[in-house]
């Protein structure tokens, strides 16, 4: 009767005349939003392994050099969670590659690996490394409590293969942006941006774990019932706190050099972020980033001042300081047309010419002194809370359930500043998937072309 | 006879006595390969001096005959170039070693009292190695070297009042010519070996003063109680020998709980790691060798000039600034050697564990860190990207 049953469903699916071939998802912009939207839940995802195999080795051995048990702890919750996050990683990475990108965008995506490909067998080899050494390391955590030297190099490995990951399949990305010679290996490993998309993501991803450990911390804080738990989970949410503030407070020079080389070898690709279509959703970022900033030194305000900590009103000051340069750094969106508009319009003259221009020079150094400004007033708040830390005027457990939601918002907050920065990059230089080299339009054109068998070419 | 020779020298030049003062003295046991780095600088700074002295016999301080000199020994002097690698690759490793040396004796506190005066030094000498390393650069008269004077001389010219003076000056000029080789030369190998050496001695006498501090966990000060902390048991306290008590100091930092003698154990671990950055300098002398470039054309148009690495994070910040604020990014610089001056005088704090004062070492290590990512985020310009 199965049998039957199954010839009869068979018989009608061959009724339906399903496609042959891969579904067209409504077009371009279908196959766009499908690709964007499986890229960003990598995104999300692989950065958070990234950043827990990176940071992970390193708390281990902070644990062990400053004979601290909660750094073990700690650490010893990372490798967990990076083995259980690395199947859903693989999984989406998986899904991007294959399903979506090759089977929508197969000629882009074959191009792509042709040329790329020394970086794309490098990082499949780092990732089989990183998949073995995450697991060993994981689950010879107690049986290797004895020899935690060894261990702790294993960890080592584990960042080493980790980064060289990172870093290959950064030189895929950069190259898509800034193309150096298909010929020459090492022009392609090399190009103009692979460095500075190099740094910018090591440190965005270790920025990104250490709030995502405040989140998570938060979230466990609520949940526990011991004090010995919630005095874990206070301490390791103002740990990943700090961590994550410290690695952001570098990032508005790493990343504004990272733009320094889009707009030197991809000048329309920097031109559209700065003052095209994407301005805003650029500004945007830029005011998460102050909003990072801000809930940080709100916290650190907090519990300076519930602990009774004598410096707490220079945590305010700073907080109501990061306000006024946030609102300073995306200001032009608001108060300020386009550049393209002032242009059209006649304005693109200083405001003593009648114009509307910043007169030293474009809308530019705005974002570069509220940068600027951020970055030091970042470090001003780090090192003052650590200061009063290290002084033993914090006291454990001092913050209430209400601090908790600030770090939950600063784990929100960075995780879609990660979606939105990836949005960014990879509109940026459109129209090209390829810039210079491949458009949309043409990978369309070949997707679409029948071959001699009626199918498409690949 | 040989026996009674040195006896009749040692009577009268008390040899005996300043070999075992020099070999037994006192040093801190833990973290003792952490204490390599400055010795591994003195040997690397030695082998410049007689690298030096052995390619001041080939070398032509002449616009006409720098770049022809140094040419014949790369064409025809197969020792000769090898020695010239292993002067310009132990002069960057020199820069390396030396500036992970001031990051070792940063971060353990080792400047503070009674030892401010060391870290002077230490900075002067970090400055003039800097200083033959760029004055060195600019002697092949190849293209690198070249534009590597003129943007280099220019930087004076950047001082408010006596800038012009001071390029004019080094350049003997307006542009860089003839008297610019001949002057940098006389900077390279004689004024600048001639306050270097000194500023070694001195370094070292106060080394000797004062004891090698070493790290916070050979001390009682890393194993003081906390409320709510654990700390391990301190280890056992051994006789304190000299040069320790260290003086003035506060007692818990003023000798190390256990120590051993400079020699063999100090000099062992010494040797292993200078050993290993000769061999690292010998590879890359064989394996690279120096490059020298096409012959110096200040006509060219075609010719993009790239720093050399250890000027990369201050020529990526020029290129990341808009072009007003250039002349405010060069006292960036100066403020860093202002701030490495002040150094010992603003942070008077006894703490030396690092985990303990955060205000000094997390803007010291973004410090750091910043210089590396400067450096990794200018290094495409080395491939002239």
């Amino acid at each position: 009767l199965s049998a039957v049953f199954l010839q009869l469903v068979a018989a009608r699916l061959l009724d339906l005349q399903l496609p042959a071939h891969s579904p067209s998802f409504g077009g371009e912009n279908g196959y766009r939003a499908a690709i964007g939207i499986i890229m960003s839940v990598h995104i999300l995802i692989s950065g958070l392994v990234s950043g827990a195999t990176q940071l992970g080795p390193f708390i281990e051995w902070l644990g062990y050099m400053r004979q601290r048990p909660r750094y073990d702890r700690l650490a010893h919750g990372l490798a967990r969670f990076s083995v259980y996050y690395f199947g859903i990683g693989t999984t989406t990475a998986i899904l991007f590659m294959v399903v979506l990108v090759v089977g929508l965008w197969g000629h882009f995506f074959t191009t792509l690996v042709r040329i790329t490909w020394w970086p794309f067998f490098i990082e499949a080899w780092s990732f089989v490394l990183m998949v073995v050494l995450t697991y060993v390391w994981y689950y010879t955590w107690e049986r290797m409590r004895p020899f935690k030297v060894l261990h702790m190099a294993l960890g080592g490995m584990l960042v080493v293969a980790s980064a060289i990951q990172v870093m290959m399949i950064d030189i895929v990305a950069s190259y898509m942006l800034t193309p150096g010679s298909p010929d020459n290996p090492l022009r392609i490993a090399i190009n103009p941006t692979a460095y500075p998309l190099d740094v910018h993501r090591l440190i965005a991803n270790l920025a990104y774990i250490g709030f995502a450990i405040g989140g998570i911390s938060a979230i466990f804080f609520w949940r526990s019932r011991s004090p010995e738990d919630r005095a874990f989970y206070d301490w390791s949410g103002s740990f990943g706190l700090l961590w994550g503030m410290s690695m952001t407070a570098l990032q508005p020079v790493v990343g504004y050099s990272y733009a320094k080389e889009i707009q030197l070898h991809a000048y329309p690709a920097w031109y559209s972020m700065m003052f095209g279509d994407l301005s805003n959703v650029f500004l945007a970022q830029l005011g998460l980033l102050g909003i990072i900033f801000i809930l940080g030194s709100v916290y650190f305000w907090r519990r300076m001042k519930a602990s009774g900590a004598p410096n707490h009103r220079r945590q305010g000051v700073i907080a109501l300081l990061l306000v006024v340069v946030t609102i300073f750094a995306v200001q032009p969106s608001w108060f300020a047309r386009t550049y393209a508009d002032t242009v059209t319009a006649g304005l693109n003259r200083p405001w003593w010419d009648g114009g509307i221009l910043n007169p030293i020079g474009n809308f530019i150094p705005f974002k570069v002194g509220a940068l600027t400004a951020m970055f030091l007033l970042g470090l001003w708040s780090v090192t003052s809370y650590m200061r009063a830390y290290s002084r033993d005027q914090i006291r454990p457990a001092s913050t209430g359930r209400r601090s908790q939601w600030l770090l939950l918002g600063l784990g929100v907050s960075t995780s879609a500043m990660m979606m939105i920065m990836g949005v960014i990059r990879e509109h940026a230089r459109q129209p090209y998937l390829i810039s210079g080299e491949l458009t949309i339009s043409q990978q369309q054109i070949t997707n679409d072309q029948p071959s001699k068998k009626g199918g498409s070419i690949p | 006879m040989a026996g009674s020779a040195f006896e009749w020298i040692d009577q009268r030049a008390a040899i005996r006595y300043l070999v075992r003062k020099g070999l037994y003295e006192a040093v801190p046991v833990k973290g003792a390969w952490f204490y390599t780095l400055g010795s591994a600088t003195l040997i690397l700074i030695t082998v410049q001096l007689i690298t030096g002295i052995f390619l001041t016999m080939l070398f032509v301080p002449s616009v006409r005959e720098a770049w022809e000199s140094l040419n014949y020994i790369k064409e025809h002097d197969a020792f000769a170039s090898v020695v010239r690698g292993i002067h310009l690759w132990d002069a960057y490793l020199l820069l390396l070693v030396l500036g992970l040396h001031m990051v070792r004796t940063f971060s353990s506190g080792s400047y503070k009292r009674p030892r401010e005066l060391n870290w002077l030094s230490g900075v002067g000498l970090f400055l003039l190695v800097l200083a033959m390393a760029i004055t060195g650069a600019m002697l092949p008269w190849d293209q690198a070297a070249y534009w590597t004077a003129v943007v280099t001389t220019n930087i004076p010219s950047y001082l408010p009042l006596i800038g012009s003076f001071l390029r004019d000056l080094w350049r003997g000029g307006t542009f860089v010519g003839p008297i610019t080789l001949v002057r940098t030369f006389g900077i390279h190998i004689w004024l600048m070996p001639a306050l270097l050496f000194p500023l070694i001695g001195v370094h070292l006498a106060l080394l000797r003063k004062h004891g090698e501090f070493g790290s916070y966990v050979n001390y009682r000060g890393a194993y003081r109680s906390y409320e709510g902390r654990e700390v391990p048991p301190a280890p056992a306290e051994r006789p304190i020998e000299p040069p320790y008590p260290s003086a003035p100091i506060e007692e818990e930092w003023a000798a190390p709980l256990q120590t051993e003698d400079f020699y063999p154990y100090q000099t062992f671990k010494d040797g292993i790691v200078s050993l290993v950055c000769l061999l690292i300098v010998l590879a890359l002398a064989l394996g690279i060798g120096a490059p020298l470039e096409e012959p110096a054309n200040p006509a060219t148009t075609t010719y993009t000039p790239t720093p050399e690495w250890f000027y990369l994070p201050l020529d990526q910040l020029l290129v990341l600034v808009p072009k007003e604020l250039i002349s405010l990014i060069l006292f960036i610089p100066l403020g860093g050697v202002l701030l490495l001056v002040a150094l010992p005088f603003i942070d008077r704090d006894p703490e030396r564990n690092p985990f303990e004062r955060p205000a000094v070492i997390v803007p010291g290590a973004v410090v750091v860190l910043f210089i590396v990512l400067l450096t990794l985020l200018g290094s495409g310009r080395l491939f002239n990207l």
